[in-house]
């Protein structure tokens, strides 16, 4: 037993049938597949064992939005052991083909981004193949799929002309989202960075792990998450954050490979604890006195996601915070659960409508709102946002960005 | 980031007292560790259980027990929170009835009596007042709604003297099979579908049983449970009552969804699922705390604190088996019977009550943390609620009091 299954075996003594993370949770408000964190985790994880067949399969509708962890009164770490029966069960019944491919966003996107892309895309954007893809994979026809790029942030990277007066250096982790459907947020991201005096770095990457963790394919999470910490290490020894744009990315960095995946060498833990989400990392700038603040007004009033990987974080609402430094700029929060795509969540068929359910309060609000623009840190939830709503998304970075008045 | 006050704990005491300062036009911060008192208690107002009249009582014992908190807040301090609590919660349509000068007898989900001085309008129609007008009052649930037994809780009431039945009603089609917690038939009762179905079984029961009122579980709808009440006592020809559940309790979610919009409104943010783990001063300052979050603590910084994080079942209060008692955010020191032979007295049901509930956080008349010479702490945190020593919240029945008093005298500080 390693010290997080001990931990988790300890968390679950902790619960005491409160019932409030199932009266949080925001999967089984909508369906009754979910009964509910407080079942699928601390009371069924007593009848999970080694060796034995898996007693309940309804964990594998847990989305992994981490709600429960967030208002559980007692710190039972319940989105972990749902990750951890849903690994069971692969490792029991194996994976299907569905799901292995959407957890391997890298190898997806690798396929798709290019000079080509213009060409998948639309094809994708056909009705009769997007109906193949449901029956053949059991992809939902529906669901948000997103528009590759003609060209890959690092390659848009290599030719950046980086300016010559940086002074500290950072890391960029950009994820398979930036690098392959949203190279522009890369680029925000990179304005932002050197504007503020850093010099930034592009380490050697692959994907996070993180679809490859919520869809039970443990082995070969590890394997990213181990070249991940060898590509990233020395950056992290010598002091040099490393900093991304995707909050989930960032989370998988800091503490969902080491605690899921039971990582926990040396190396691993030096990169989780050098690892910051963007916004983070500049609103700890800001408590310094060391953002710059040389904003143009945006008169703006926009309505704001924080995804439910970024609240998992734990920090609050670091978006919220700088840029409410903006002149000008007024961010309405959704204090929606979820948006329900929950990374590949609801992409499935059998898992779209209540993804799309999950996600109801939010569409609303981002509806209501009548602002032809959403603010949402995760690419996932900004695909999801726009597909529901027709609304267009950005990342918070995108409107920093604009407010210092970069050239992108 | 930069925060005048930052409010641990998202009780009624700490979001009072956050609502307190961020109506002063403080930057204002509510940190938590997750959901909590509010979704476990019933929604009502305990002031003083154990008389008749709750302030009159407490106009007392302000006199007899100078280091009671309800003596360090003062008698003004509760009734300016009472009025302030119930302005929170009519603002959201759920005016909260009563008065402070007499306590209400409410039925349980066992059909027992409970002093309390304030309830939702949902409920006041079960007071026991009412109920021994000598009509019959029907008692009706749904089998698939646990922990809640209309036949025990009318035999309880008819044990007392009052004439009730307990039925249970057909539950209305609907698509969920499975899970029917408190929360979920709360939803269902937001569908007027399922009010509608069922106001139609109770319309039926009436006229064949003559009931003047009916007791529901406090289940009827999470943020419009008004107008469900009336909608069903229209539908039925009855007098319509709720009676709190088990937890998750529905009527303490609206509670804490009336103080999350007062707050939102007064600009304070909360961040829930925010553990604090330690704080970091020099007499007499804190100068930060620090919570749990994914690989490395999260720093805050303020330049007052508010500590409100409960007792030993809200967690602020961690008992050891060695026999300490500790603070679990701060690491305050804890006012406790000197050894753990005197936490509790010889008989299980001591009229007294056991020492070690009394267990708690030593303060000065401004709610500032004493060690065990007196000497104050910090002087820039002020410690509210049940994490106060010198009471005893649950068999005194001045939990909710205490809470909104000494989070209301910090909120004025």
């Amino acid at each position: 037993m390693d010290h997080i299954e001990l931990s988790l075996t300890q968390s679950l003594d902790h619960c005491i049938k409160c019932n409030i993370c199932t009266s949080a949770c925001p999967v089984a408000a909508v369906t009754d597949a979910f009964p509910g964190p407080k079942y699928v985790g601390p009371q069924a994880q007593r009848f999970r064992h080694e060796g034995q067949p898996v007693p309940d399969a309804s964990v594998d509708y847990c989305s992994g939005c981490r709600v429960c962890n967030q208002v559980c009164p007692t710190g039972v770490k319940i989105a972990e052991l749902n990750a951890r029966a849903r690994a069971q069960i692969v490792a029991e019944r194996g994976l299907p083909l569905r799901n292995w491919l959407v957890a391997r966003a890298g190898l997806v996107g690798r396929m798709s981004c290019g000079p080509h892309a213009p060409l998948l895309n639309f094809g994708l954007r056909l009705t009769p193949a997007r109906w193949a893809v449901e029956k053949v994979i059991g992809i939902h026809r529906k669901a948000p799929l997103p528009a590759s790029s003609t060209y890959t942030f690092r390659a848009w990277f290599r030719k950046h002309r980086a300016p010559t007066t940086a002074r500290r250096q950072v890391a960029f982790f950009h994820g398979c989202a930036t690098n392959f459907y949203e190279p522009h947020v890369g680029k925000a991201a990179i304005a932002v960075l050197e504007h503020n005096g850093f010099e930034v770095l592009l380490p050697k990457q692959q994907c996070c792990g993180l679809p490859l963790i919520s869809n039970g394919d443990f082995k070969a999470a590890t394997s990213a998450h181990e070249a991940n910490v060898q590509a990233l290490v020395s950056y992290a020894r010598q002091g040099i954050p490393i900093v991304g744009t995707s909050t989930s990315c960032t989370l998988t960095l800091k503490e969902e490979a080491p605690e899921i995946l039971a990582l926990h060498s040396e190396d691993v833990q030096i990169v989780a604890a050098g690892t910051y989400d963007i916004f983070e990392f500049l609103r700890s700038l800001a408590e310094r006195g060391e953002l710059k603040t040389d904003f143009r007004p945006i008169e703006r009033h926009l309505p704001y996601h924080q995804p439910c990987q970024y609240r998992a974080h734990r920090l609050g609402s670091p978006a919220m915070d700088v840029l409410s430094l903006i002149p000008g700029l007024v961010l309405e929060e959704s204090h929606a659960e979820c948006c329900g795509i929950a990374g590949t969540y609801g992409l499935k068929q059998e898992k779209y409508q209540i993804g799309m359910d999950v996600g109801a309060k939010l569409f609303d609000m981002v509806k209501r709102s009548g602002s032809d623009l959403a603010l949402c840190d995760s690419e996932t939830c900004r695909w999801q946002i726009t597909h529901a709503t027709g609304v267009a998304s950005k990342h918070p970075i995108e409107i920093l960005a604009e407010a210092y008045g970069l050239e992108l | 980031m930069n925060y005048e006050t930052i409010v641990i704990g998202a009780g009624l005491a700490g979001m009072m007292a956050a609502l307190g300062r961020a109506e002063r036009g403080e930057r204002v911060m509510v940190l938590a560790k997750g959901h909590g008192s509010t979704h476990w208690a019933a929604g009502c107002l305990d002031l003083f259980a154990e008389a008749d009249d709750p302030l009159g009582a407490i106009n007392q014992l302000v006199q007899t027990r100078p280091a009671h908190p309800y003596a360090l807040a003062g008698v003004a301090a509760l009734e300016q929170a009472l009025a302030r609590v119930r302005g929170v919660a009519e603002a959201v349509g759920y005016p909260l009835v009563g008065n402070a000068g007499r306590n209400l007898l409410m039925p349980t989900a066992l059909g027992a009596l409970r002093p309390t001085a304030f309830v939702p309008a949902t409920m006041v129609n079960g007071e026991a007042r009412q109920l021994g007008d000598g009509r019959p009052t029907l008692i009706a649930g749904l089998h698939e709604l646990r922990d809640f037994f209309p036949p025990l809780i009318a035999a309880n009431l008819r044990a007392q003297g009052y004439a009730a039945e307990g039925v249970y009603l057909e539950l209305p089609p609907v698509e969920r099979a499975h899970d029917f917690s408190p929360v979920v038939v709360a939803r269902l009762f937001e569908r007027p579908a399922f009010r509608a179905a069922l106001g139609r079984q109770l319309a039926a029961l009436v006229r064949k049983g003559g009931y003047a009122r009916i007791g529901l579980p406090a289940v009827l709808g999470l943020y419009n449970a008004v107008e469900v009440v009336r909608e069903l006592q229209a539908l039925s020809g009855a007098l319509i009552f709720e009676i709190p559940t088990l937890p998750t309790s529905v009527p303490g979610m609206r509670l804490f969804h009336a103080f999350e919009q007062a707050l939102t409104k007064a600009g304070a943010r909360l961040q829930i699922g925010g553990w604090v783990l330690r704080g970091e001063g020099s007499n007499p300052h804190l100068h930060a705390v620090f919570s749990e979050a994914a690989a490395r603590e999260q720093r805050h910084l303020a330049r007052r604190w508010v500590l409100a994080t409960g007792g030993v079942m809200g967690g602020g209060l961690r008992a050891e088996h060695t026999g300490v008692v500790n603070e679990t955010a701060l690491g305050l020191p804890v006012r406790t019977p000197s050894g753990r032979s005197d936490w509790f007295q010889a008989r299980f049901l001591d009229e007294a009550g056991h020492p070690i509930f009394r267990a708690g956080i030593a303060v000065d008349a401004q709610l500032r943390p004493l060690d065990a010479a007196d000497q104050i702490v910090y002087t820039n945190v002020a410690v509210v609620g049940s994490a106060l020593a010198d009471f005893d919240p649950i068999r005194e029945g001045c939990l909710e009091g205490v809470a909104l008093a000494t989070g209301f005298a910090a909120g004025q500080l």
